[in-house]
This record gives structure tokens, sequence and C-alpha cells, in this order.
């Protein structure tokens, strides 16, 4: 009898929780009229160069009084999953931001609208940055268009360089590593000083120490991806950077450059240099969330290679607009991108966001600019990742995060965790597409 | 229920047969009222079985299907993948990293369902033992836990055992157990699951105290009076009376812990920033790792029917036990 009150009681509790799960979970589906298009940009550009975006909105506003433009900012650890879910549920952007990491598994699989024939119609389109332009073509078509380029230089304190005697900017990684200490004897004592910030899972970064001792992340030989991080030169640069975080590094070695920003970090104090894109140099300074008062103290440079005078291969990250095949306002589409992608706005983007534009023209505009130039000129020795349809994937299983992270906190030595991820790597890029 | 069918008012009345009638009439509309009467509570339960085959049972089905195809990205925009029998179930078992996230999980159930359940019967013996202002203190507190969505209790966790600001590694050091500044807690999966078992078993000990202390509330004090009489410490108490009492609600909670222990996924994710490291992977985490990010969901949908599988055979304990407690009246 009392023992049926307590199975009672776990009844009426059971059926609680299951009618509060099943409560959880409605959602609205975005009702879609003609006069709408939607473009997905990824979130660098609300921070670093808003006052673009709203320039191309009123400009194309200008032209089409009827048409709503609804831009909607993603964030690059997730953009690719809502990407896809919204291509199979028909819900896709109108206009959307790839990385040029990640455009070749969709034009492979042809999820992007072919702009070969109507690529002339897009500004600039004969002198788009190589780099750039071949991101987006894949066959020998063209599936999307550059938006711009970034490429990372050490971004440092002048005032704490100069204190701790440092006179001008190193010449090889051996003079990089030894201003590094003399910053750590300097301020070492400050709890979490690091001369140069670097957390366990930069992966772009950590790849330049690969490329600069002539390793790779993966070759195609014979028809077929082999992952090639376990080979003795990719080893010697990755044993090569432990060297240098273990030294001059205090950031966590399971976090990554976003998270938190690097930028916002630099900006509190603590840290001496970091390699950053152009665009996170005046995030640094952002009235809101950074430090303006910085403003007079910082400077740039290339980093240097461990051959005295070269510089250390950069990665060269970009992005591209593309036009996903189930868009139903294409011509809008290309007409917003093309507002987006004038030389106006260009402008605009290579001075207030610090990036490299998408034209081979506007490069001029970095040479007279001391705050861009380092970037410019860092990118004139640059590394890319494997040109692979299935690259993303290994992106998406963070298997160089977890290669990075098992180095840096010691896990596993160099060796083994360099042949797991290229073992990995080479498993991923041979699936079928 | 009585009203006579329309049929049998027109039935022709023999007088040799007249005096069957009303036996034959009774026996009839008996035997209509007892298939009514079965009826009915089919016909009651019939919205929540359409229900659950609508929003469980569909569902589950398109799960079970998608786990005999190949569907990567493409099949996705052509929302239809072809068949492969069992090849993603054959690449699964000869999948090493497979066997070890299960042996993971298995191991990660047991740990939380364990200390869930051992922690919560402490607490609950705890609020039967406390004064009223104490008592009301302690189940406020325990309300407010349980009421703390996951998303709100993984950051402010992730906070406190942040690696530089965290209140954690602050409160360690200051009490002289060692220097904690700048110690990461996740970069040994060890103390990483350390920190994700704490804040699942925070979240889940309400509920198992809360009620467990209800259950407790209808022991007999008579009972346990007699077994004190008779020389019995607490311990003995609880092991002889309080517990076997009680087994049938330690039955349930202990399966529907393991139901939910065993699909843990929103606290490891969030925890990891959406990029848990392998050594964090669950088959929760695997599972949508395959399918959402490499875009393997024929290959995620057998992780997730397998899963389906284990977790049924949880489900059924817990199912036959309520069958159980219903045959006791």
């Amino acid at each position: 009898m009392r023992r049926r009150y307590i199975g009672a009681l776990a009844l009426v509790a059971a059926l609680t929780i299951s009618a509060l799960t099943a409560a959880a979970g409605t959602s609205s589906p975005d009702r879609t009229n003609a006069t709408k298009i939607v473009i997905w940009l990824q979130n660098d550009a609300e921070s670093s160069w808003p006052s673009v975006v709203a320039a191309t909105n009123s400009a194309f506003k200008a032209r089409h009084s009827d048409v709503d433009v609804d831009v909607q900012y993603q964030t690059w650890g997730d953009h690719l999953t809502k990407f896809d879910a919204s291509l199979a549920g028909g819900t896709a952007p109108d206009v959307i931001e790839l990385g040029n990491t990640e455009t070749t598994r969709y034009m492979a699989n042809r999820l992007l609208q072919d702009l070969t024939t109507s690529s002339g119609s897009f500004p600039n389109s004969r002198t788009w940055l190589p780099a750039l332009k071949d991101s987006c073509t894949y066959r020998g078509r063209i599936y999307c268009v550059p938006y711009y380029a970034g490429a990372r230089a050490v971004i440092y304190r002048k005032d704490q360089y100069k204190a701790a005697g440092i006179r001008s900017a190193p010449k090889s990684l051996a003079e990089f590593q030894a201003a590094g200490v003399k910053l750590m004897k300097r301020y070492g004592k400050q709890r979490n000083y690091s001369a140069l910030y670097f957390p366990g899972r930069y992966v772009w970064a950590s790849m330049s120490f690969v490329y600069d001792y002539g390793g790779k992340i993966a070759e195609f030989k014979n028809g077929r991806w082999q992952g090639t991080l376990n080979s003795p030169q990719a080893v010697q640069g990755l044993t090569r950077l432990k060297s240098v975080v273990t030294a001059l590094s205090r950031a966590s070695k399971t976090g990554d450059e976003a998270n938190p920003q690097q930028a916002l970090v630099f900006s509190k104090g603590r840290v001496g240099s970091f390699i950053g894109n152009g665009w996170e140099w005046p995030y640094a300074l952002d009235k809101k969330v950074g430090n303006p008062s910085l403003a007079s103290k910082m400077g740039a440079y290339p980093m240097p290679s461990h051959i005295k005078g070269k510089y250390m291969p950069t990665f060269l990250g970009g992005s591209d607009l593309a036009v996903p095949i189930t868009s139903r306002n294409k011509a809008l589409a290309y007409d917003w991108i093309r507002t987006f992608t004038n030389n106006t706005q260009m402008r605009q983007l290579a001075t207030v966001g610090k990036v490299i534009p998408n034209t081979t023209t506007l490069t001029s505009l970095h040479a007279r600019n001391p705050q861009l130039a380092p970037f410019a000129n860092a990118s004139k020795s640059s590394y890319f990742v494997p040109t692979a349809p299935n690259w993303v994937q290994v992106e998406n299983a963070r298997t160089l995060q977890t290669m990075l992270q098992s180095i840096f906190t010691g896990r596993s030595s160099v060796q083994a965790a360099a042949t797991r991820a290229s073992n990995q790597i080479t498993s991923i890029l041979n699936r079928r597409t | 229920m009585s009203s006579g069918p329309g049929g049998e008012a027109g039935f022709p009345a023999t007088t040799a047969a007249a005096a069957e009638t009303p036996v034959a009439r009774r026996r009839r509309r008996a035997l209509r009222d007892r298939s009514t009467r079965a009826l009915a509570p089919y016909a009651l339960i019939a919205p929540t079985v359409v229900a659950i085959a609508a929003v469980l049972g569909y569902p589950l089905y398109l799960l079970g299907k998608l786990s005999f195809q190949q569907f990567g990205l493409a099949e996705l925009i052509l929302q239809e993948g072809p068949w492969i029998g069992f090849d993603n179930y054959s690449r699964l078992f000869h999948d090493r990293q497979f066997w070890t996230v299960v042996l993971r999980t298995f191991v990660f159930t047991f740990v939380n369902v364990g200390l869930t359940m051992v922690l919560g019967t402490l607490i609950a013996l705890l609020l039967t033992r406390l004064g009223r202002f104490m008592r009301l203190l302690l189940t406020t507190g325990l309300v407010l836990v349980w009421a703390t969505p996951v998303v709100v209790a993984v950051n402010i966790f992730r906070w406190m055992v942040d690696f530089e600001f965290g209140v954690l590694n602050w409160t360690l050091t200051r009490l002289h157990l060692g220097d904690f500044l700048n110690k990461d807690w996740f970069a040994d999966p060890l103390t990483g699951f350390g920190v994700i078992t704490a804040l699942v078993v925070w979240g889940a000990i309400p509920f198992v105290t809360i009620t467990l202390y209800a259950g407790f509330a209808q022991v007999p004090e008579e009972l346990v009076e007699a077994a004190r009489t008779d020389g019995a410490n607490a311990w003995r108490v609880f092991r002889d009376v309080t517990f076997p009492l009680m087994k049938p609600l330690f039955v349930i909670l202990v399966s529907l812990s393991i139901i939910w222990d065993f699909q843990v996924f929103n606290q490891i994710w969030l925890i990891r920033d959406g990029e848990p490291e392998e050594d964090y992977w669950l088959m929760s985490v695997y599972s949508f790792v395959e399918a959402f990010r490499l875009g393997e969901y024929g290959f995620g949908a057998a992780i997730a029917v397998v899963m389906v599988g284990i977790m049924f055979v949880a489900t059924f304990v817990y199912i036959r036990q309520m069958i159980r407690i219903g045959e006791t009246r």
C-alpha cells in the first residue's frame, strides 16, 4: 500500500519529465517572399567593417526599393553545419560567405551557382586576386566571387619591446625567440604574461612552422591523397613550434585564437605580441571591447623564417561570396554581390577593415599605409591548404586542433601526434565525396 | 448502455422460444457491453499512440532507414540515398574508435549514475533529519538547481574552472593545495571529465533527492522504530527496512538516470565550445560529429541506432518495473 504511493509518485514524476521534454523544441518555419534576399556573412564583417555592409545595403536599396536585405551574421564554428541543413531544408540563403578553404566541397557537389558566363559582369573580375580566384575555380569553371584576403603578421607592443631592449624587428626565428625571452625576463613575473600569446589550437599560425621547414599537410600522389604531417620536415617544424610556444606563451593550450579573441586578450595589456590578421589590429583598439589608448603603442612585422632574412609562409586566408543553387532570387543576389565588391566598397574594406581587397589594382593602398604594409609584405610568402574536395571535413573534424593540443599538453610526442593526424587526414581526404 | 439495439425489436417471437428469449437477450447484451467496454481503453489510448507514432515512431523509422543508406552532402540535397545494406554497421563495428567511444560512454554513465544515486540518497536522508527551516532552504536550493537551464549551468561551470580567471584555481591555490594558477582542467581528459561529471551529477541530484525524500516520508515510522528497538544502527535500518521498501523507486530512478546520462551531449558540446576533442567523445557526440560535421549522415545514423538499441535495454528494465508496480495492487 505504501509501495503503491511510492510507485505512483515515481509515475507522476516520470510523466512530468516526459511532458517537459515533449514541450521543448518548437520551431516556426520562416516564410520567404520574393522581395527579400538573405545574406549570410561572417561576424568579422559585423565587428570590423559594419559600415561597408551598411553602405552596400543602402546603395542596393536605392536601386531596388521593394527588396528587403536581411544580413544574418554567422560564426566560423558552425556556419557550415547550418548551411548544410538549410540546403536540405530549402531555406538556404541567397548569398553566402565561404572561407577559401571551404569552397571546394560545395563546388565539387555542384551546390553553388556556376558564374562562369556571368563572371565578366562582376567588378574587377579580370584583376581578382589569383589566390582567391583559384579558390572559386573547380575544373575550369567559376563558382564564387572573391571577397577579401588576409595574411597574418606579428602584432606587437612597441613600448614593451623598447623597454625590454629589443631595438629592431627580429630578422629570423632565432632572433624572434631571443626577443621573446627578453620580454619574458622583463615582464614575465606578471601572472599570465605572454611574450607571444599563442593558444594551443591556433591551426593557421602553427602550420606556418610546418611549411617554413619544408613540410606540408598533405600531397596528391598517384590519384590518392596522402597526409604528410609525419614527414621529417613537418615534424621538425612542429617540434620547433612547441619549443617557441612553451618558452613564450602562457595562453590556454586547449583554447584557440577566437575564444577568447586574441586581439582582446592583447588589449588587456599582458601580451607582448601575437600572430594576427590585419583586421585584428583595429579590433584591439575598439572603443567598446578593446583599448583605444594602445593606438600609438602598436606595430606589426612579418613573422620571420628560421632562415635569416626570409619571412615564414603565412596562411593566405580569405573569403568568397557564392550564390547557392537553391536561391530563388539569383539576379538580385548577383546585384548585391556586385555592389558589395565594387571599387568604392573594396577601398573602404581595405582601409576600415584592414584586410587585403579582392583585386590587385587596390593592393597599392597597402604599400603606403604602415598599418597595412606588414600584412601585405607577409602575404608575399604564403601557403595554402590541400585543395581536396574533402579538405573542409578535415577542418570540421578538428584533426589539426586535436594534434596541436596533444603536442602542447605533452599528452603525446610530436611524432606520435603527427602520425595519428596524418593517418586521419589520409582517410578523410580519400573518402568518397 | 442498456438501450436495446434496433434489430432486436423486430425479432419474430415464437411461443416455444419465448421463455428463453430474455436470457438469450441478456446474454447477448452482456456480450456487446463487454466488447464496447473492451474497446474503450483502446479508443482512449489511440490519440496517445497516434501522437507517439507520429513524433517518435516515424523519425525512428527514418533514422533506421538512413542507417542503411549511403547519405552524404549530395544525397542530402537530392533527399535520397542509395541503399547499401549493412555497410554502415560493418564499418562501425570495425572502427576501433567506435569501441573506445562505447567503452567511454559506459564508464561515464556508470560513474555518473553511481555518484548521482549515492549523493542523491544521502541528501534525501539528510532532508528527513533536518529542521523545518533548513529543510526549506535545502529544498529551495535543489529546486533552483533543477530549474537552471543547461546552457546557463555550463557557462557558470566554465567560468569557475577557467584556467586564467576561474574561482576554482584561485581557491585551490589560496588553500595552499599546490600551484593551480593557469591549471587547464581540460588539457587532461581525466580532469576534464571530472568537471563534466560534476556538472552532470550536480544537475541530476535534485530530481533524485526530491523523489527519494518524498519516498522516505512514506516509510512507516513503526517499522523503523521496531528495528531500532531491536538494536539496528542507522545503516542496518536503511539496508533492511528503508531500502527494501523503496526498492521499486530506486530501480526507476536508476534506470531513468541511466537513460539520461547515457545520452549526455549538451554539457560536453557546450563546455568544449562546440569543438570537443576526440578524448571527450561519447556516443552522442560521435554520432553528431560524423553526421553533421563530416556529412556522413548514414554512418551517423547507424551510431544513433546502436545507441537507441542500448537505451532500449535500460528502458525495458524501467517499464517492467512500472508494470510490476501496477500489478501489486
